[in-house]
């Protein structure tokens, strides 16, 4: 992984961009931005394009990945990808934010982010269902080190806590 | 096609077999010094030396100008002088003086297809000004690859045919009008053909024009007018060409009339008939929003002034299914027998006018066009805001009739979108601002916001129409309209913009709102094959020298048909291609070019590959199964040639046997340093020569082998250059898919790259000694790396070189004897690095 995939990203991230002619119609289409004006992916893009870097805000971690924006733009930039790859590079860089490692944690501790309830076993039962079978956190681990999604999530540990010091 | 056409028929001896038996070839070669241009790096008189030594030459002469009057007279008088019957002129590209040397040797009695250029400046001395030994030696292996092809060069007859001074015009928007009054005015006969019941266009619909806002059917009407009355036009409405064949200047035409059912001539436009008329129709001149009569008149001012019965909606004209109108018309105009009917006629030249289409609002969904009844089009607006429209001018919403309070326009709608045209428009930017003035102009309290992308106000007056709009109070945001919502209760509209210069999401609610719709190519859907872009308007001859010409001659564009366009420059073109098409109307006759393919009949195995590949339709096989070329249609690219199996085609100036003989020479000595290269006229040549005039440096090993068209290019060239040895071969054209002068030439040599490569896979050849690439006019820098990474490819030796495999013993004895042939003369010249040729067996032959 090293330096050279991440120019390599940062490349390919910018030819995607390109075609971007500011017009605005991602921004006015995103749910989020309505109520977030933080999250604005036409800056995100613009930023990628004009300053050639990623934006260090972090504000991408609010899109929720509807594709709306994707969808609208005129110029068929993938804006829902554009921002994903913004993440997984600030990511690496150890600037996720503190929430979305904490879940990132907790599914690796317990293999599912949320957990079957009682009531719902129970209903299950009541309807004759078979039981859903229970997450093995030993399966996601594995994946998320398989993935080096640990090695990332290990390094944003380390850089919350450094930051809390 | 059914026409004969002037050449005759492909038929007949193939010509090329007549060179060969010519008594005596006497050619003439002059190498130019183009003051130091050339001189300073070539050294032209070891160039003039050398090219004494080659077969067939009997004068050779240095210039310091060629080009200038003496060097040009120098020429003449050595033709008279010497007999010469070949001329190779060696100085600059054939694309700037080819002409100039045609015009010298004609003038001097010989046949100008007989005068051929070697490219020693822009492909020698301006591209290799640091290595004058090898560039000398480029310059005379160039000059023996003409020489070679002179040898075969053949007299091509100097045609012309005469010309039919009438003029077909289709569409008679307001570009079709301007070009048939202008025609007729200067005396020529106009057939103008149009789709609709009445002329005009959608200028005839629109309400006020900018950029003045003057009513647009009070400066229309009168031009209306005048088309019907004027006796050199005849015009046809309802109709549409059905077939188009023949050439410039001897079009054979028919049309197909619609049935109008209304006769022209008694109809004195009364309307009694639409009071009786049970039928309600949408109606297609106020835009759906109203209802008009199965039988109608678009409007008021229509021309010809006169009714028509839309048979689709009609109950029937007879008195038992209804028959109301004719019961009621007291001038007896109905006609229910009337039927289409076809008019045939002869044309010299054709003008296409049919002009554009207002792109498709429901393209769009996220602006609720067609769900939000308040939501309309620019095009609803001009009917809504004119007199003679639904609302007899009166600006409502569609939902409730209410004036509105507060209107949006949203720009770019069905315009830079990649999902539905990705270019620009050009003329609703200022449709826009002239929408909101006229919405000012009438209601002064109406508040309206203009939502654009970027304002491009850019013609004449524009500006004035824009300042004046911030004067009236029009608010301009710059943002494009992410989506419209609805208020179910009220039906007004919520419209969600980022206001771009604030970065600030903007909601606002507004009563109204107008999309500024773009246009949308209609161009294609007609009997002649014009290229079109992808977004379907008619591609013009040169985008700046040759605007309103096409690439089939005698075939001319105009207005909305060429690109979007408001009606200035719509009749600015129009005027111009009816000046470009009177030249060839008034001249009586035209010249055309005498380099057109034929067919060598008893080659041609009648496989038809040929026609699909000529782009002008110009080979069609008679009922003997027979396939010949109709000279007048064929513009000379050679892709049939390109492709014949048999070779069977006859391409005057770019035979198989001149271009074999080219690379023959070209490969006579140190072959496997060597890269053939083909490039095509028009693009990829240009391009060579952009890098020699910007004096763009790279390595000497290119031999540049021009063609028309790079599907003129054969499979057969490149096997027969690695057979002799060639280190790399170059396939070079206009950029794929449609930059290419003849259409489709390039798809189909693109097509042969499979097939070259499968070839050189079976014989041991590396891929990299085989490039095809796309150059433009405008790559001069492209050119340059190409011929610098080439270059790299041949400094490994060829690992593999093939034995012909289709060639006879004969000929591979002729290349052995060939190689001591050279041996032995670069004996006698006694030069250490002889620049001597003599490859062929031809050359060394005629020599003894
Ligand atoms: C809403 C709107 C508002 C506009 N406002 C302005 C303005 O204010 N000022 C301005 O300068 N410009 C304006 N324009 C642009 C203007 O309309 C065009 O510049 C102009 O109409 C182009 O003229 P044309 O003759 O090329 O094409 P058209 O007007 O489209 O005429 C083409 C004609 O060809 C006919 N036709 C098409 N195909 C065939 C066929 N195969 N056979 C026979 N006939 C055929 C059609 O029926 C039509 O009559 C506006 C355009 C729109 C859409
Ligand atoms: S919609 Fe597309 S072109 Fe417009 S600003 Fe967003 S990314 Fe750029
Ligand atoms: S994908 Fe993300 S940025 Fe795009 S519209 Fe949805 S939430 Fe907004
Ligand atoms: S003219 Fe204006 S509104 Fe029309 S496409 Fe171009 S920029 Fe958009
Ligand atoms: S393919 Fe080209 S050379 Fe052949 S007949 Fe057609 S125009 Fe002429």
């Amino acid at each position: 992984m090293g330096e050279d995939f991440q120019r390599n990203q940062l490349k390919e991230l910018k030819e995607t961009a390109l075609p971007c002619f500011q017009c605005g119609v991602c921004s006015s289409s995103c749910p989020v931005f309505r109520v977030s004006p933080e999250l604005n992916p036409r800056l995100s893009v613009d930023s990628i394009i004009s300053r050639g870097k990623v934006p260090s805000e972090g504000n991408e971690w609010l899109c929720a990945y509807c594709l709306m924006c994707d969808q609208r733009c005129p110029m068929g930039v993938s804006l829902a990808e554009i921002l994903m790859v913004i993440k997984n590079i600030s990511a690496r860089e150890g600037k996720a934010p503190p929430d979305v490692i904490e879940s990132a944690e907790s599914l690796m501790a317990d293999g599912c982010q949320s957990p079957i309830s009682s009531r719902s076993e129970k209903q299950r039962e009541d309807m004759g269902l078979p039981k859903l079978p229970r997450a093995n956190p030993a399966d996601v681990q594995m994946l998320f080190r398989a993935t080096g999604a640990a090695e990332v999530v290990e390094l944003n540990r380390k850089a919350v806590e450094e930051a809390s010091e | 096609m059914t026409t004969s056409h002037p050449k005759g028929s492909s038929a007949g001896p193939p010509e090329a077999e007549v060179v060969s038996s010519e008594p005596e070839l006497r050619i003439g070669v002059f190498p130019c010094k183009c003051g130091k241009n050339i001189g300073a790096v070539v050294d032209i008189d070891a160039v003039a030396e050398y090219a004494k030594t080659l077969p067939g030459v009997v004068h050779v002469q240095v210039n310091t100008y060629t080009c200038a009057d003496p060097g040009q007279r120098e020429i003449q008088e050595a033709i008279t002088q010497h007999g010469l019957n070949r001329i190779v002129v060696a100085s600059c590209s054939p694309t700037m003086h080819e002409d100039t040397f045609r015009k010298t040797v004609k003038a001097a009695g010989l046949n100008p297809y007989l005068c051929i250029m070697t490219n020693i400046r822009e492909h020698v001395s301006w591209v290799h000004q640091h290595d004058p030994k090898s560039a000398t030696q480029k310059a005379m292996d160039l000059i023996a690859m003409s020489v070679a092809k002179a040898a075969t060069l053949v007299a091509q007859p100097e045609l012309d045919v005469p010309v039919t001074q009438a003029a077909l015009i289709v569409g008679a928007g307001v570009a079709g009008m301007q070009a048939a009054l202008d025609l007729a005015d200067a005396g020529f006969k106009v057939h103008l053909v149009e789709r609709q019941p009445t002329i005009g266009g959608i200028m005839a619909i629109l309400d006020k024009v900018f950029p003045q806002n003057d009513c647009s059917i009070c400066i229309l009407g009168p031009k209306m007018v005048d088309v019907a009355k004027h006796p050199n036009i005849s015009l046809i409405t309802m109709a549409e060409v059905e077939s188009i064949s023949g050439y410039v200047g001897n079009f054979e035409v028919r049309v197909k009339q619609r049935p109008r059912y209304v006769d022209m001539d008694k109809c004195t436009s009364c309307g009694d008939c639409v009071e009786v008329c049970p039928v309600d129709v949408p109606s297609r001149t106020d835009q759906n929003l109203t209802w008009q009569k199965a039988i109608q008149i678009p409007f008021p001012q229509a021309v010809p002034s006169s009714y028509f019965i839309d048979p689709e909606a009609c109950l029937g004209m007879d008195l038992i299914r209804c028959g109301k109108c004719i019961d009621r018309c007291e001038q007896e105009a109905i006609i229910p027998s009337d039927k289409a009917k076809y008019i045939d006629f002869d044309v010299g030249v054709i003008i296409l006018a049919t002009g554009f289409k207002p792109a498709d609002p429901s393209k769009t969904p996220r602006l609720g066009w067609g769900r939000f009844p308040n939501v309309i089009t620019t095009l609803e607006f001009e009917r809504l805001i004119n007199a003679a429209g639904p609302t007899e001018g009166k600006l409502v919403r569609p939902s409730d009739l209410i004036k509105p309070t507060s209107v949006a326009i949203a720009q770019c709608v069905g315009s830079r979108d990649i999902g539905t045209r990705s270019a620009c428009s050009n003329y609703c930017c200022a449709e826009s601002v002239k929408c909101a003035l006229l919405i000012k102009e009438h209601y002064p309290d109406t508040e309206v916001t203009i939502y654009y992308q970027d304002l491009r106000m850019h013609g004449k007056y524009f500006e004035d129409q824009y300042l004046k709009a911030r004067e009236e109070g029009v608010k301009f945001i710059r943002g494009r309209v992410g989506e419209i919502q609805q208020y179910p209760d009220t039906k007004n509209l919520r419209v969600s913009v980022e206001d771009t210069t604030h970065n600030k999401l903007s909601m606002e609610t507004f009563d109204m709102v107008i999309l500024s719709m773009g246009a949308e190519g209609a161009a294609g859907d007609f009997p002649l094959p014009i290229s079109c872009t992808s977004d379907s308007f008619y591609i013009e001859s040169h985008p700046k020298l040759k605007p309103v010409d096409t690439s089939s001659a005698g075939v001319f564009i105009c207005g909305g048909a060429e690109s979007p366009k408001d009606i200035r420059d719509s009749v600015i073109q129009a005027s111009a291609a009816a000046g470009r098409a009177a030249i060839i109307l008034q001249k009586g006759r035209y010249p055309i070019e005498a380099l057109s393919a034929k067919i060598m009949q008893d080659l041609c195995s009648r496989c038809g590959t040929c026609v699909s590949r000529c782009p002008y339709g110009a080979i069609s096989q008679d009922g003997t199964g027979k396939f010949t070329i109709m000279g007048a249609l064929c513009q000379a690219c050679g892709t049939c040639a390109g492709d014949c199996p048999q070779d069977a085609i006859y391409m005057p100036n770019f035979t198989s046997q001149q271009i074999e003989a080219q690379i023959e020479t070209a490969l006579a000595e140190n072959p496997s340093d060597k890269i053939v290269a083909f490039a095509c006229a028009f693009c990829s040549y240009r391009g060579s020569d952009l890098a020699g005039v910007s004096r763009m440096q790279y390595p000497t090993n290119a031999r540049v082998i021009r063609a028309m068209c790079s599907g003129r290019y054969s499979v057969k060239f490149a096997q027969k250059a690695f057979e002799l040895g060639a280190g790399a071969v170059l396939y070079s054209g206009c950029h794929l898919p449609a930059d290419c002068h003849f259409q489709t030439g390039n798809v189909w040599m693109a097509k042969r790259e499979p097939r070259i490569r499968g070839w050189m896979k079976r014989n041991n050849i590396e891929d990299e000694r085989f490039r095809v690439e796309w150059v433009s006019a405008g790559e001069g820098k492209k050119w340059q790396t190409i011929m610098t990474e080439m270059a790299n490819a041949v400094k490994t030796p060829r690992k593999n070189i093939p034995t012909p495999k289709t060639q006879t013993v004969a000929k591979s004895e002729k290349s052995a004897k060939s190689k001591t042939k050279t041996t032995s003369k670069d004996k006698q010249a006694g030069k250490p690095r002889s620049p001597s040729k003599g490859a062929s067996q031809k050359k060394t032959t005629r020599k003894k």
